[in-house]
């Protein structure tokens, strides 16, 4: 199939707005309405938990609560660290949050008082229409159906388990969960790819054949935004003089002073200061800063430690080394320029060898970077469908954002299979890196032709959640 | 021929206290005409609301309350048939609110606001609307409101569009970041591209309006007897300010000439005592031109009277003739006063933020209700007011608030306002009045922007729209607050140059000296270009190129051994891409001459009439900006997000 050609109208079937779209990660939850082109809702999946005495009742959602420095708040977060659901009970409250703050409002008024009808009218209905109102109320999403993402190592409890809150809690008319990597696949119009997908928790390669997942070749693994998280932490410790990461709130007002000099600022006084883990998320804010403004991969060929193949005798960090570095800002105003080191902290993802590791901090496994796992999915494909995937690779994820990580892979494949016709496609669109998998769903779920694909909730309650096993295979 | 009349235009743009509303386009663009009060009151049916509250009023009822005791029987028979209504423009008692921060919580009053506003403004049977929409409001509840409009009133053609959206309308930005500071929420918004940002949206932001700066006054003040009205209109009044630091506040002893004429105005002290707790209304004991002695209004505490409370006693007019023995005592002994002190009395021109104490006019909106509830005629109601004196004629005491000051300020929120309703007092404040968003609004707001801006993906696109703050909402009123909240902007985000370091120490002999203009900044000279050789310091080249990443040699050739085919095809990244590195106020257009002097709070509506202009005039439903009759039957309620702006 030309995926270039748009089909015509009567082929899909026209279009349909009605579904909602639920892309749940591990660092974000996005969610909106199928057809749009980009999330409506984008929640953290991070939550707050007060420690006061009625702890259990109330979570804080949402980034107003969450980023508030209250003093006695515990920042949780309901993944574990392969992006899969740990504490169901916070995750699905956090997803109906997410859909409920910004796309369906909270239960609605029922007809008979909402004003728009003759309050006559109402009184002569019978007791069954007045009952069936109030069942509509409890089930906050009773209108649309909903097409929910999941990584594609998800087991089959979870996506039974996701099946039952969306049918028995929310109430959902019409279901379906699709791979992320084959989403995103969708996203950037291919069915067939390898898909790269670099998130917060994980870093996932998942082979995609006329749009069902190769499900053996799917590999994932933790070198992922986090890692490189906290790889810029391990630099900070390990640079002399070690970098002082103050979040913003604990500034209060900042001067300038000389790059490297500590830092003249006046700090925010708390009685008692917020808990650990809402520094740890806050810090967080400032390393994504860092990410995105200053750190950079070494785009290849080689790796960072290799020898260089222009000046004999030296390394690819010889080079980078005589690059003027670049300046970064912290909160509290002290600067320095990072030469090296804004190239080191990604090396990980590529290089065993090029990770910074102390005894918190372990080498990588080799098998976990993305070359090796590109290899490894390749390896469990069928050898007529490799040239295929090679030539669609697809680079998505918010972690892909690095500067200059496409060529870097691009160069990485290219030495590894010495064909031309690999090919790493990404979009240039940040948006549409940071939400490729929804995008797909979105498109997807949009599709007149994708309408006998939902399990409708009769189907449901004839079959029970197993029936996701079997219709939900790709 | 447009399909729609200009003067036939109706933009509806609700919020959490007040709706503006107007019906067709003035050639020059002018404040909402109508405001109107975000608030019903139940009528008497349940489901039915008033837009005004309504009293049982029965005119017999107007003689005193022991005359009513004695022919009780014969009065109460008399009420059945007498019954009459009438409306209160003023009082707020019971009303219910159906926005609230943003979001609508009562369905049924907010379509009787909806109708009240509608039927308001008269639209005829051929109104186009454009309706601007809260950013909290979820699509669902758009499509409701959707439907509502269509099949209520009947109209040919509805727009929706988003307030933040419409702010940038009104400043003429296609990239913009928009602070709007409301009665209890604030939103923040960054447009780029005319596109709303929605992802990482600081919506509703909570605590960070005006009420949560009326609270923090509350708080401060309300050990010193202020209401929470006080407060509230304390907060609207010229005196309130919000100082860019907290060191700036006035020493105590810069207080304003004292006059001996005050002590006799203490008279009053210990019939403060008989009535009323602390808490209540304080009766200012030195109001009118007379300065005061009080150091820290310790003395205010033992003024309090509850009016209220005496005029529901029917205590009234031993009150009212105490009062006047009073204003006699005080003309005289003002009369004395001026005798010896004639020269002090004069007050002195200095700024508002450079006195220790101020004072200004508080209208007693309680007291007029309890009054109204008492059935007291209007006629006794201005007698009352006249005696307790130094009221609606008095002027405010700084005297640069009378002159360059903007009289909006005052009365501009109080939509109904009707000036001669309240009993007008003078109070004095100390330096609380310079403490109104002293409770963490600004930090909470100051984060909520670096939030929002940060979560925008194309890093290239945040400096600009730090460049370019819009700050609006009514919340934004208070005076100083739009500078102060830049000022915290400032000082916790803004990252200065790192340059600093480089220029003293490594300077190489063939650079000037930078000047601030720029105009010697160092270039990279030509030596510099080919490879980067060790003698060139690297931090320099930084340094020179950070914010101008053309210059930079790595830019235009790449790194060594790069693919030649690739270069720019990722390369979205600008070399110094932490932000920010400058924030700016953007600025107002200056066309609308009558904008100018109502100020741009309201920026929301004027921007609303240029998009309803473009909408329905220039671009005539093209570009799908409106959606008509046709389109709603065909598509229904849920058709309105192929047209939502």
């Amino acid at each position: 199939m030309n995926s270039s050609v748009p089909p015509a109208a009567q082929e899909y079937a026209g279009d349909e707005i009605n579904a909602l779209v639920l892309d749940p990660g591990s660092n974000t939850i996005r969610a909106g309405f199928a057809g749009e082109d980009t999330p409506k809702s984008v929640v953290p999946s991070f939550y707050g938990v007060p420690q006061s005495s009625d702890a259990q009742s109330q979570y804080l959602f949402g980034e107003n609560a969450l980023h508030n420095p209250l003093t006695h708040m515990d920042v949780r977060n309901p993944y574990s660290s392969d992006s899969v659901v740990e504490d169901w009970d916070v995750a699905s409250k956090l997803w109906e949050y997410s859909i409920t703050s910004r796309l369906t409002g909270t239960r609605p008024t029922p007809a008979a008082k909402n004003g728009l009808n003759d309050p006559a009218e109402v009184k002569d209905e019978d007791g069954d229409m007045a009952m069936e109102g109030v069942e509509e109320l409890e089930k906050p999403m009773a209108e649309n159906p909903l097409l929910v993402s999941e990584p594609a190592w998800n087991p089959q409890k979870a996506r039974e388990k996701t099946m039952e809150i969306a049918m028995e809690d929310w109430g959902v008319p019409a279901f379906w969960m699709g791979k992320t990597g084959m989403l995103a696949a969708f996203a950037s119009g291919k069915p067939t790819a390898l898909v790269i997908d670099i998130g917060a928790n994980t870093t996932s390669v998942t082979p995609l054949l006329d749009g069902f997942v190769l499900r053996k070749g799917v590999q994932k693994s933790n070198l992922a935004g986090n890692y490189i998280s906290s790889q810029i932490r391990l630099q900070f410790s390990q640079m002399t003089p070690s970098v002082p990461l103050v979040p913003h709130y604990m500034v209060k007002s900042k001067q300038p002073v000389d790059a490297g000099a500590s830092s003249n600022a006046t700090y925010m006084q708390f009685a008692t200061p917020p808990t650990e883990s809402y520094r740890k998320l806050e810090e967080e804010r400032v390393l994504t800063s860092f990410k995105e403004s200053i750190v950079q991969v070494w785009p290849g060929p080689g790796k960072l430690d290799g020898a260089s193949g222009q000046i004999p005798g030296q390394t690819n960090a010889d080079a980078v080394k005589t690059l003027p570095p670049k300046p970064f800002e912290m909160p509290d105003g002290w600067n320095q320029v990072f030469g090296l080191e804004r190239f080191r902290v990604v090396e990980g993802l590529f290089s065993p060898q090029g990770a910074l590791s102390d005894a918190e901090n372990p080498v990588p496994d080799a098998k976990h970077t993305i070359p090796a796992m590109v290899q490894a999915a390749l390896n469990a494909v069928d050898v007529e469908t490799r040239p295929l995937l090679l030539n669609n690779v697809v680079l998505t994820g918010g972690g892909s954002l690095v500067e200059k990580l496409a060529e870097r892979v691009q160069a990485e494949l290219s030495a590894l299979y010495p064909n031309p016709r690999v090919r790493v496609h990404t979009t240039s669109s940040a948006t549409d890196r940071k939400y490729g998998a929804w995008i797909g769903g979105s498109v997807l779920a949009s599709l007149g032709t994708f309408h006998q694909m939902w399990i409708s909730k009769k189907e449901y309650e004839e079959h029970g959640s197993g029936i996701v096993e079997k219709r939900c295979k790709s | 021929m447009p399909p729609f009349r200009e003067d036939q235009i109706l933009i509806i743009a609700p919020g959490s206290r007040q709706c503006l509303a107007q019906l067709g386009l003035p050639e020059s663009f002018t404040p909402a005409r109508v405001h109107v009060r975000s608030c019903m009151f139940p009528g008497e049916k349940e489901g039915e609301y008033e837009p005004y509250k309504v009293r049982r009023k029965d005119n017999a009822a107007t003689k005193s309350g022991a005359q009513q005791a004695t022919n009780g029987a014969t009065e109460n028979a008399k009420r059945e048939d007498e019954v009459t209504f009438e409306e209160d423009m003023v009082s707020e008692d019971g009303a219910v609110w159906p926005i609230v921060a943003g979001k609508i919580v009562d369905w049924p009053a907010f379509y009787a606001l909806l109708t009240h506003v509608y039927n308001t403004v008269n639209g005829a049977f051929h109104t186009p609307v454009l309706l601007i929409a809260q950013p909290v409001w979820t699509s669902k509840e758009l499509e409701r409101i959707t439907q509502f409009m269509f099949e209520k009133f009947k109209i040919p053609a509805m727009g929706v569009m988003d307030s933040a959206l419409a702010t940038t309308y009104a400043y003429g930005l296609h990239t913009a970041t928009v602070v709007d500071v409301g009665y209890e929420k604030a939103d923040v918004t960054a447009v780029s591209e005319y596109l709303i940002h929605e992802a990482g949206r600081a919506l509703a932001v909570p605590d960070c309006g005006g009420e949560a700066m009326t609270q923090r006054l509350l708080k401060l003040l309300g050990s010193k007897g202020f209401s929470r009205e006080m407060c509230e209109q304390l907060k609207k009044s010229s005196i309130c300010e919000v100082l860019p630091k907290d060191a700036d506040l006035p020493a105590a002893e810069k207080e304003e000439p004292k006059n001996p004429a005050a002590v006799a105005s203490t008279g009053m002290d210990g019939q403060g005592n008989t009535v009323g707790p602390p808490g209540a209304n304080p009766q200012e004991p030195a109001n009118g031109e007379n300065g005061t002695e009080q150091k820290d209004g310790e003395g205010e505490d033992e003024g309090v009277i509850d009016i209220a409370s005496i005029v529901t006693g029917g205590k009234m007019e031993e009150y009212l003739a105490q009062k006047e023995k009073e204003k006699a005592e005080k003309a005289a002994a003002k009369k004395k006063g001026l005798d010896t002190a004639a020269s002090s009395a004069k007050p002195v021109r200095i700024p508002n933020s450079k006195r220790y104490k101020n004072t200004f006019s508080y209208e007693d909106y309680a007291l007029h209700n309890a009054l109204k509830d008492a059935n007291v005629s209007g006629k006794r109601m201005a007698e009352m007011q006249e005696a307790m004196g130094d009221g609606p004629n008095k002027r405010q005491k700084t005297p640069e608030a009378d002159g360059d000051q903007d009289h909006s300020m005052t009365d501009a929120t109080t939509t109904n306002g009707d000036s001669s309703a309240g009993f007008r007092r003078e109070l004095e404040v100390g330096l609380e009045r310079f403490q109104a968003a002293s409770g963490g609004i600004l930090y909470t707001l100051a984060d909520a922007i670096h939030r929002t801006i940060s979560s925008v993906e194309e890093v290239n696109k945040r400096s600009e729209l730090w460049d370019s703050l819009i700050i609006v909402g009514n919340g934004s009123k208070v005076r100083g607050f739009k500078e102060a909240l830049l000022t915290t902007l400032h000082a916790k985000y803004l990252i200065s140059p790192s340059s600093a370091t480089i220029f003293t120490s490594e300077l190489p002999s063939n650079f000037s000296t930078p000047m601030a203009t720029g105009a010697n900044t160092p270039q990279p000279q030509s030596q510099m270009q080919p490879h980067m050789g060790g003698h060139v310091n690297p931090l320099l080249v930084a340094a020179t190129t950070a914010q101008n990443p053309h210059l930079n040699p790595m830019n235009a050739q790449g790194l060594p051994g790069q693919f030649p085919g690739q270069l720019s095809q990722h390369n979205t990244h600008s070399s110094h891409a932490q932000t920010p590195t400058s924030i700016k106020l953007a600025k107002m257009p200056e066309y609308f001459p009558e904008w100018k002097e109502a100020g741009y709070e309201e920026a929301v509506f004027l921007g609303a009439q240029v998009a309803a202009r473009v909408l329905y005039t220039v671009d005539q439903g093209l570009s799908k900006g409106y959606m008509t009759r046709t389109d709603y039957n065909e598509q229904g309620p849920q058709g309105i997000h192929d047209y939502k702006l």
